[in-house]
């Protein structure tokens, strides 16, 4: 509201005269009801009601059923949305909030509007807001409304300076088709600046994995086919059963949950300031790039060694990544996978947390780890006997474990032997901690689904797995995976292959299109669309200043400063050109038939010579005077006239090139004549 | 036009010279942002912020979008004035202080949008033209007597999105006589001698509505004076123009030379001219320097105007005035 109040002062005085048109009000109706749509998710119920209600109002003015509201109400009911909206500011979240707020402001600005000047403060709003979807909406679907929209709102503006309704939509169509050229060019030449400031992001609900992994928690992500990112490689693409994709790392337990540590959780806090913390020697292997899905967490994924110097991206001490901002809309960042070992020595800290072991739990399991170390002094040894536990013993992979007490890991470990994979991480890390190895759990996702078309890995929600990392002297971190003994299929072949519908892993989602992979040819149209989808966020949406430079490399060989900004300026220019030459600004000069230009100079000549001729004149009669006065070449004067005549008023004679050849050999002569000097009618010489 | 306080004239008079018919082209036409442009570029600003800050390329695409979108608007704003002309019609008489209503015709060969027409310190008369000719009529205050020229008619336009204010200053080269305001006083009749001997010739029979012929309808003239017969036949526009002469011939002269007083007796003299000439008496004008013969009707009435207009204006003014005549 105090933001379209301001905007009021800035478009200008009012002129009382100015009628807002019925199709400008129609126009901002449609643009209305058009924004607040796909907002409705962000916005509270109530400011959902006022808008719903001033839409309504808007409507029946429109129709004649209902008058202006009165202003003291608009008024009102304004402050009262905004000390509202001040108040629950601070738990809805700042964006949020100002989302609710431009919405009331709209949404009653529209039943108050008086003059041309609310109209246009009202679709400068507009603009706005339509940009606002886009924060977490980043389809190609997302941004072909938008651009609808954006032609609404411009039809709007435009009908405030069109009295004629008639072809104005093709009009307003036409002007933003005619903007998006040069637009297109900005945006693959603008420079990509990193996030100036740090903003207040969207509170939306966060999908995708917790920092909190408990007994029963992997379960419901194993029941979401939606995606989590995806993943192309430069080179070959790594075997499924190596494509661990680390997420979080999880090192306090407390015999129920495990959460990541203090000090981590701290870094990630204070990142904007502290950057990365590592950089890892040597060249990477191999390089890829992730495209993350809206989750609104920050963490990112990577493959382990994993390094990424995007800017938005920072590189914390356990080997992960993170992001600046939570993942409102898609992120995309390359990244750097490197062949060497993790944290080759261990921080003191780092070696306590993750030896700590919950005071008074599981003591059976830790009677159990007693007897085995005991029979295997040796670390590895040790570690090699657990995995082999797993293998050996009758243990069964399920999604629907039985319940578990307050000993979780005795339960499962000693009596169940059911579990998922955040049971067995949670027994194995257990397990070493308390064989005095520093372990932690890790989770993240496995495997990948690969498109053909366009060659790129898609990582699903229900590909979320957990699994331990052990320290181990001159090794540093390394990978145990203790699912792998049990449902080695799992890891090996992907997920896919060991599940199938009838298992519980998509279990109430019926409609869900991983259901019809059976279908080759609709699993074939799935894959279609994930490719576009696909490229639409590698082009599009994660067009940053690398993907430029390539692109640029590519378009324009190198790329020189010079040879740039030339290249720019050039396409912009010629874009300019375009359109002012569909808009008919643009007319190429008509050239005049031959016989009139060989007529013309033959004038020239002759009024150089003297013989100027007269406004009211014919050419037969001009050149008839011109052969009195000039005795010695009448007759080919006389010839021309017949030519030229008989070219230009009969269509017959000689042809125009012989015509121009003859009127040259003319000139040449008549320049070789004398000044005529008898007087000449003054008047300007001017062709026939 | 001065704006900012610079003398733009001397600038203008070279491109935009005086005609009484114009045709707008790249020569004339002036493009700067409107205050909403602006703000405009501001919202484009804040996009970008917006953009670069939740690193959204989507956002960023918007603002592109608006950015370039600004300037088709500068390519269509000019697009919308070019071509447009402007032909200044007859103008009709007027008195001082009142207004006159300068009459235009516009034509195009295309539709020109939201065009707004002013003389400096009036209000704009907003106009929309199809490509056949419309006449609008123009209003400008004539302050005072004199030889008036109103100064550059300003045609603007915000068309096509109001981004852009397109204007160009047009001099239709107007140098009209501004009538004195008639002042009822009494008459400063004299009679001169020489006039003694035609005297007679001057007897009218009065009494009789002699109908002198029609003329062309200037804009503006009373709509009580149109032949409303002959329009509907079909032959356009005229006026009656009525005279009937009665009476003695007499002179009207100013009664000082005083400069003071001579503002206050050309009104009093234009007040006697209409007077007379409403009476249909025959009247003479003896003005310093000119003399003008008794006659009568109105185009004698509106000769006897003009001289008293004119009367102390700048000589060159005069001359223009009355080589167009």
């Amino acid at each position: 509201m105090a933001l379209l109040q301001r905007l009021k002062c800035l478009v200008g005085p009012a002129i009382t005269d100015e009628i807002i048109s019925r199709q400008t009000l129609l126009w901002l109706l449609l643009v209305h009801l058009a924004l607040v749509v796909p907002l409705a998710e962000k916005t509270t119920p109530w400011a959902l009601g006022i808008s719903a209600i001033c839409l309504v109002w808007r409507a029946g003015i429109f129709f004649g059923k209902v008058a202006r509201p009165p202003r003291l109400l608009v008024t009102a009911l304004g402050l009262a949305s905004a000390i509202t909206l001040m108040l629950v500011g601070r738990e809805m979240g700042v964006l949020n909030a100002l989302i609710n707020l431009l919405i009331l402001g709209y949404s009653l600005k529209t039943i108050e509007m008086l003059g041309k000047r609310d109209v246009r403060a009202v679709i400068l709003a507009g603009y706005f807001l339509l940009s606002l979807n886009l924060l977490d909406n980043q389809g190609i679907g997302a941004m072909a409304y938008a651009i609808g929209v954006f032609g609404l709102n411009t039809l709007a503006l435009l009908s405030l300076y069109r009295q004629k309704a008639a072809g104005s939509a093709m009009f307003a169509i036409k002007l933003v088709a005619q903007s998006l050229p040069l637009a297109l060019l900005l945006f693959l030449v603008l420079p990509r600046l990193p996030p100036l400031w740090v903003v207040p992001h969207l509170k939306s609900s966060t999908t995708g994995l917790s920092d909190e992994v408990g007994f029963g928690d992997v379960e419901k992500l194993t029941r979401s086919d939606a995606l989590a990112f995806r993943a192309r490689f430069d080179g070959a693409v790594p075997a499924n059963a190596n494509l661990y994709w680390r997420a979080l790392v999880l090192e306090d337990y407390d015999g129920a949950i495990w959460r990541q540590s203090e000090f981590i959780r701290e870094y990630e806090k204070q990142a904007f300031s502290l950057g990365s913390s590592r950089r890892p020697s040597g060249e990477p292997t191999d390089s890829y790039e992730v495209i993350a899905e809206p989750s609104g967490q920050r963490w990112l994924f990577g493959l382990d060694v994993a390094y990424s110097d995007a800017k938005s991206v920072v590189n914390l001490p356990d080997q992960r990544l993170l992001a600046l901002r939570p993942l409102d809309g898609r992120m995309q960042y390359r990244l750097g996978r490197y062949d060497a070992p993790m944290d080759l020595n261990l921080p003191a800290l780092s070696r306590r947390v993750n030896l700590t072991l919950p005071e008074d739990s599981n003591p059976r399991t830790l009677a159990l780890a007693k007897e085995l170390k005991q029979q295997n002094p040796g670390a590895e040894a040790y570690l090699g006997a657990l995995m082999a536990r797993f293998n050996q013993d009758a243990y069964f992979y399920t999604l629907t474990p039985p319940p578990v007490g307050r000993h979780q890991i005795d339960d499962f470990l000693l009596d169940n032997k059911r579990g998922f994979c955040v049971h067995y991480a949670s027994a194995l890390t257990f397990m070493a901690r308390a064989g005095g190895i520093p372990a932690r759990m890790v989770t993240g996702y496995q495997g990948g689904e690969y498109n053909r078309d366009a060659g790129y890995l898609s990582v699903y929600q229900y590909m979320a797995h957990a699994w331990t990392e052990v320290w181990l002297e001159g090794k540093g971190w390394v990978r145990l995976d203790p699912t792998a003994q049990i449902a080695p299929s799992r890891i090996l072949d992907g997920f896919d292959a060991t599940f199938d519908a009838s298992e519980a892993y998509l279990d109430g989602n019926y409609l869900s299109a991983h259901r019809l992979k059976g279908i080759p040819w609709l699993n074939e149209l799935r894959m279609r669309l994930a490719s576009i989808d696909y490229y639409w966020s590698l082009w599009v949406l994660g067009f940053d200043d690398n993907r430029q430079e390539q692109l640029l490399k590519r378009l324009l060989g190198s790329v020189g400063d010079t040879r740039f900004i030339v290249t720019v300026l050039i396409a912009g220019f010629a874009l300019l050109l375009l359109i002012a030459w569909q808009a008919g600004l643009l007319k190429l000069p008509t050239p005049l038939p031959l016989p009139i230009r060989a007529f013309n100079r033959v004038e020239k000549a002759l009024g150089k010579r003297g013989i100027a001729r007269a406004i009211s004149e014919g050419p037969r009669d001009y050149l008839s005077r011109a052969a009195r006065s000039l005795p010695a070449i009448s007759a080919m004067l006389l010839d021309f006239a017949d030519a030229f005549e008989a070219a230009r008023y009969r269509g017959a004679g000689p042809e125009p090139a012989d015509l121009m050849r003859q009127s040259r050999r003319l000139v040449r002569i008549i320049g070789n004549q004398a000044k005529v000097t008898e007087p000449e009618p003054t008047a300007s010489a001017s062709h026939g | 036009m001065s704006r900012f306080g610079i003398k733009l004239e001397p600038f203008l008079a070279k491109r935009l010279p005086p005609a009484r018919e114009q045709t707008l082209s790249h020569k004339g036409i002036f493009i700067l942002p409107s205050t909403f442009g602006l703000v405009w570029l501001l919202l484009v600003a804040l996009l970008f912020l917006l953009a670069t800050n939740y690193q959204n390329n989507l956002i960023l695409g918007i603002a592109l979008l608006m950015s370039s979108l600004f300037v088709t608007c500068i390519l269509y704003s000019y697009r919308n004035l070019e071509g447009l002309s402007l032909q200044r019609l007859t103008l009709p008489t007027v008195y001082a202080g009142s207004t006159l209503p300068v009459p235009v015709r516009l034509s195009a060969k295309r539709d020109v949008h939201q065009l707004s027409l002013e003389f400096a310190a009036m209000p704009p008369c907003s106009a929309a033209v199809t490509p056949g000719p419309t006449d609008v009529l123009i209003p400008v205050t004539a302050p005072k007597r004199g030889l008036f020229n109103p100064g550059r008619l300003k045609v603007q336009s915000s068309y096509p999105l109001g981004l852009m204010r397109t204007w160009t200053w047009v001099d239709l080269d107007i140098c009209h006589p501004v009538f004195a305001s008639p002042i009822e006083a009494p008459l400063p009749l004299v009679r001169l001698d020489e006039d003694k001997a035609q005297h007679d010739l001057g007897a009218w029979i009065p009494g009789v509505d002699e109908y002198q012929g029609l003329k062309s309808y200037i804009p503006g003239e009373s709509l009580k004076q149109v032949a409303w017969k002959q329009l509907a036949q079909g032959r356009g526009m005229l006026s009656k123009d009525f005279a009937e002469p009665q009476g003695a011939p007499r002179w009207l002269s100013l009664p000082s030379d005083s400069v003071s007083e001579r503002e206050h007796g050309l009104s009093v003299l234009s007040f006697w001219v209409d007077e007379l000439s409403a009476r249909q008496q025959i009247f003479g004008l003896s003005l310093p320097g000119l003399k003008i013969a008794p006659s009568l009707g109105e185009a004698h009435r509106i000769e006897c105007q003009i001289a008293i207009a004119c009367v102390g204006a700048p000589p060159e003014l005069i001359q223009r005035f009355s080589a167009r005549r």
